[in-house]
């Protein structure tokens, strides 16, 4: 009678976690690794905040970093984000100085922006290959980590003709936005005269193959 | 006002409109800029899910250097016409 209890119990615990289980309904299977080196320079964050004056859209296009994940399961996806704090861009050249110098983002003495993901909830399945999902992370910016949650859409594409010309491999692409509380991080809210908003907006746009190293 | 004066009023008066037309064409921007945004989304981007929009170097002249280069045909004309009043009184 036991070993029917035990049995009973081992198969509704699996059904239950296979049941509840989301994930992508592609081709691929099991545990896939996603590199989103890009030579091209086609994967981009961006940050977006307003002032009195105008709104400020900064932008880097040298964004790196890895994912890894099971494919029928996006609740164990793991994987780190990084910017070149040196490579935004604002479309002013006097802003974007402003930008790297120790008041702001201190480019000199923390080069990088990171956004380690920890955590994955509120998975809403949107298509086969879509997923939108809630991302909790660490984010750390001038040398401050704090935790932060992203709302992500991933979108997994099979290899075909199509994606071939962009990268070799299946493709993953990833939307993200967050918003980050300047004062938090240790970042004054002035650019070049301008008060900026005390909240800033932030978006990632890339694209990972699981072929490319 | 003497002929030369009122040349000089008229010319720096068309200036100014020109240098604020030509603000006002280039998107009536408040601050200069020596990049702006241009959307470079393909259709893969589309499918993947993702936007692409890159800086590219262009110069869109902003109110900045509008009203600076303004005020300055604004003094050179005054000045102008301020002289030309002077050799008026030694001509007489």
């Amino acid at each position: 009678m036991k070993k029917i209890f035990g049995s009973i119990s081992v198969l509704l615990i699996l059904f239950t976690s296979l049941a509840f289980a989301q994930g992508f309904k592609v081709k691929a299977s099991g545990e896939q690794s996603f590199n989103f080196a890009d030579k091209g320079g086609r994967n981009q964050a961006s940050f977006f905040s307003t002032t009195p004056l105008e709104d400020i859209r900064g932008l880097s296009n040298d964004v790196k970093g890895t994912a890894t994940f099971n494919v029928s399961d996006i609740k164990t996806l793991k994987g780190k984000i990084s910017v070149s704090t040196a490579s935004i861009k604002t479309g002013i050249d006097l802003r974007d100085e402003h930008l790297r110098s120790e008041n702001w983002l201190d480019a000199g003495k923390y080069p990088e922006i990171t956004f380690e993901i920890k955590k994955v909830t509120d998975v809403k399945q949107l298509a086969e290959n879509k997923l939108e999902i809630r991302l909790l992370g660490d984010f750390t910016l001038k040398g401050v980590t704090k935790e932060v949650s992203a709302t992500a859409t991933l979108t997994y594409l099979d290899e075909s003709e199509q994606t071939k010309m962009r990268a070799p491999g299946d493709l993953l692409g990833v939307q993200a936005t967050f918003k980050v509380k300047l004062s938090d991080f240790g970042v004054t809210n002035k650019i070049v005269g301008q008060k900026v908003a005390e909240e800033v907006e932030v978006s990632v746009n890339m694209v990972g193959s699981n072929k490319v190293n | 006002m003497n002929s030369k004066q009122k040349l000089v009023l008229i010319i720096g008066i068309i200036l100014i409109i020109a240098v604020l037309a030509y603000w006002y064409s280039q998107g009536a921007e408040l601050f200069t800029k020596t990049q702006v945004l241009v959307d470079k989304t393909t259709e893969l981007d589309r499918m993947l899910g993702v936007e692409n929009k890159e800086y590219v170097d262009k110069f869109v002249l902003g109110l900045d250097y509008a009203g600076a280069i303004s005020a300055a045909i604004a003094v050179i004309s005054g000045v102008l016409i301020y002289l030309f009043k002077n050799k008026r009184k030694e001509t007489l």
